[in-house]
């Protein structure tokens, strides 16, 4: 298109005497050429040319990528809601209840090392065995052995056994001090972790001076306080022990329920894996609470929305493509005339088809950005009313106006064809 | 008498030379409508064809405007045998050489009179010297010429028949062409603007542009230095 070409000169010329003199632009013919700018503004004015009509011929685009935006945007907004409803605590938690009654006769039902089995099943990040009963529900605590006359006696409070890896598997973590530890267990020592609102309770907020707390008259050392703790949230007020000690002085010896963290997506499978690793044989005694799976239930969210939408959506695409095409072939056949005068102007076949084609295109862009606009504020009008966090994917908001472009592109293929067909002298007798 | 039909490359002065140009159009029946035709115009020419309607006038001037092609027959114009070009060094060479004057003025009613004239630099390279950035410049000053820089602004519907005529000879003039050729330029208008017009093809016909003009009015045939008749396809000068 750009280079410049020596013409052939006709046969006739050769061996002739060339008449001296000529200019030395005469002989050598260039190739029509178009600034991109110019093809824009003149497709522009083209468009501006008859501002209704143009903004008539958008609406089938507008609505077609009004109605898709709507469809993706509503349901990704819809299927994020249920996401959030099982969000990352909920999706992931696993919990397995050990029955209180055994059946199976002597031994606990659940040892405390079944925590490792677990431990060593894909998916899981974390866990930690608890033991609680009834009788130790509300022991009553002090935070000195003698109670001076008028104090209020202790406070009442839960007693818990629990593992070490306790404060990962609830999420938490120690305000202060050391959580429990192998070698307190293995030492049946007498040292406790306090809930941090135990430990407010009990006045203490600081373990640097080893303060004690007393059950049933005996004396245990407070070594840590856990706080923010997010699952079990009744650890906050409650007096942790190693299970030793416990099975010792409180007759806290079984594992009643264990706490599992999983990765995302594998809380399914642990589920079903963690009561046979747990308690192998007698797995169906065990109670599992685990999250529904969130993928389907937003599959099934998204596949009501989808369907008809999405197939409404594209219908009104192709009619609005159908509509450019028309409005487009209407307006190359009024534009006979000035087809003519550009081709008579220099204009090359493919200009003039560029010119329409990008005028058509313009136009489904126009109805594309529109569209997508129109898309955006209805999904965030029905997010508002549903009271849902709407979600908009920057992919959606981009990619509706690029389709509307497309879309004003395919439309214009063939007008611009029939433009570019004509002969410049019937279109200029016209 | 037109340049003898053997003669090979013209000098440089010549502008168009057709020789022996032969026009029969497929129709049914056939229809012969230039036949033999030899013309030679030289740079700075004003040259009126004349003839009744019918006679193939206007099939000349598409033939000489690069619209339409010969059956047989060569064509020289401005130095450049254009038989042997394809379709898109013709229209080069159209937009680059040929300013076209119609009957019906061919003005887009959507743009201004001086955007009117600055299309006529839209399809082609930038010449040195005459960049995008001065197309406006260019256009005021080509409407002075034609006497029109005070309407640059205006839609082509508020200016009256001969106004939008001198428009369009301003939109030819933009491109500089070697050649202004004008079919019934004043066609469709009344005796007064048709006056205005002419005018302004004496002053250009001074200034040195080389018009061809086909017309069926002797008032406008009057002004050229030369005139032709055409009649059924045969072309013959006529002596003043
Ligand atoms: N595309 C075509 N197909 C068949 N015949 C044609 C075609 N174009 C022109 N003719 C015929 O060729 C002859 C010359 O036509 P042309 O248009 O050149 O006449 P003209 O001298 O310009 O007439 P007028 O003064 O009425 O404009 C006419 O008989 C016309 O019918
Ligand atoms: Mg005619």
């Amino acid at each position: 298109m750009r280079s410049r070409k020596r013409v052939p000169r006709a046969a006739a010329s050769t061996g002739t005497a060339r008449a001296g003199g000529r200019a030395p632009a005469t002989g050598t013919v260039e190739r029509p050429w178009m600034d991109v700018r110019d093809l824009w503004s003149e497709a522009l004015a083209g468009v501006l040319a008859r501002p209704t009509r143009s903004a008539l011929t958008t609406l089938g685009t507008v609505l077609g990528i009004t109605t898709l935006v709507i469809t993706i945007g509503v349901s990704s907004t819809a299927g994020n809601q249920i996401v959030g409803r099982f969000d990352a605590l909920t999706a992931t938690s696993v919990t397995v209840g050990v029955s209180s009654a055994d059946p199976a006769g002597p031994g606990p039902l659940v040892d405390w090392s079944g925590v490792d089995a677990v431990r060593r099943l894909a998916g899981v990040e974390s866990v930690a065995a608890i033991a609680a009963s009834q009788e130790t529900a509300g022991v009553e605590v002090r935070a000195d052995d003698v109670a001076a006359p008028g104090e209020v006696s202790g406070q009442t409070m839960a007693v818990v056994a629990a593992s070490p890896t306790l404060p990962a598997a609830v999420r938490g973590g120690m305000t202060t001090g050391r959580f429990l530890d192998d070698g307190d267990i293995a030492r049946h020592d007498r040292v406790a972790v306090l809930g941090d609102q135990a430990a407010r309770l009990l006045g203490i907020s600081s373990v640097e001076n080893a303060p004690a707390v007393f059950l049933k008259g005996q004396a245990y050392t407070v070594i840590g306080i856990l706080g923010g703790v997010e699952r079990e949230q009744q650890l906050a007020t409650a007096v942790i022990l190693p299970p030793t000690t416990a099975a010792d002085r409180m007759g806290l010896g079984t594992v009643t329920r264990v706490l599992i963290n999983t990765a995302l997506g594998a809380a399914g499978q642990v589920a079903r894996q963690a009561p046979i690793a747990l308690a192998p044989g007698a797995e169906a005694s065990l109670t599992v609470t685990a999250p529904a799976d969130p993928a389907e239930a937003r599959k099934g969210v998204q596949g009501d929305v989808n369907g008809l939408f999405l197939v409404l959506g594209l219908v009104s695409l192709v009619v609005g493509a159908i509509g450019i095409a028309n409005v487009t072939l209407v307006t190359v056949i009024e534009r006979i005339g000035e087809i003519g005068l550009r081709r008579a102007l220099g204009a090359s076949r493919r200009q003039v088809a560029g010119q329409f084609l990008v005028e058509s295109t313009t136009i489904g862009l126009l109805g594309g950005v529109v569209g997508a606009a129109l898309g955006v504020v209805v999904v965030v009008i029905v997010s508002a009313v549903k009271e849902w966090t709407p979600v908009l994917d920057v992919r959606l908001a981009l990619g509706a106006p690029v389709a509307g472009a497309l879309v004003g592109l395919l439309a214009g293929l063939y007008p611009s064809l029939r433009a570019s067909r004509m002969e410049p002298v019937d279109a200029l007798r016209s | 008498m037109s340049g003898p039909p053997f003669s090979v490359v013209p000098d440089a002065d010549t502008v168009i030379q057709l020789i022996a140009v032969d026009r029969t159009f497929d129709s049914e029946p056939p229809v012969h409508a230039l036949r033999e035709v030899n013309l030679t115009v030289r740079r700075g020419e004003h040259l009126s064809i004349v003839g009744p309607s019918g006679s193939g006038k206007s099939t000349l001037l598409n033939t000489l405007g690069l619209l339409d092609r010969p059956t047989s027959g060569t064509y020289w114009l401005d130095g450049v045998e254009t038989n042997a070009l394809g379709d898109l060094e013709r229209t080069s060479l159209r937009g680059s050489r040929i300013g076209f004057v119609f009957q019906s003025f061919h003005l887009l009613p959507y743009r201004t009179v001086e955007e009117n004239v600055m299309l006529a630099e839209t399809y082609r390279r930038p010449r040195p010297g005459r960049g995008r950035a001065g197309r406006r410049a260019r256009a005021e000053q080509a409407l002075r010429r034609v006497g029109l820089a005070h309407r640059a602004g205006f839609r082509p519907d508020r200016l009256s028949g001969g106004e939008r005529q001198r428009v369009a000879i301003a939109r030819a003039l933009m491109s500089e062409p070697a050649l202004l050729l004008c079919d019934e330029p004043t066609g469709n208008l009344d005796s007064e603007n048709t006056e205005s017009v002419l005018d302004l093809f004496g002053r250009l016909g001074e200034q040195g542009m080389t018009l061809v003009v086909i017309t069926h009015e002797e008032a406008v045939s009057g002004r050229a230095h030369r005139r032709v008749r055409i009649s059924d396809g045969r072309l013959t000068e006529e002596h003043r």
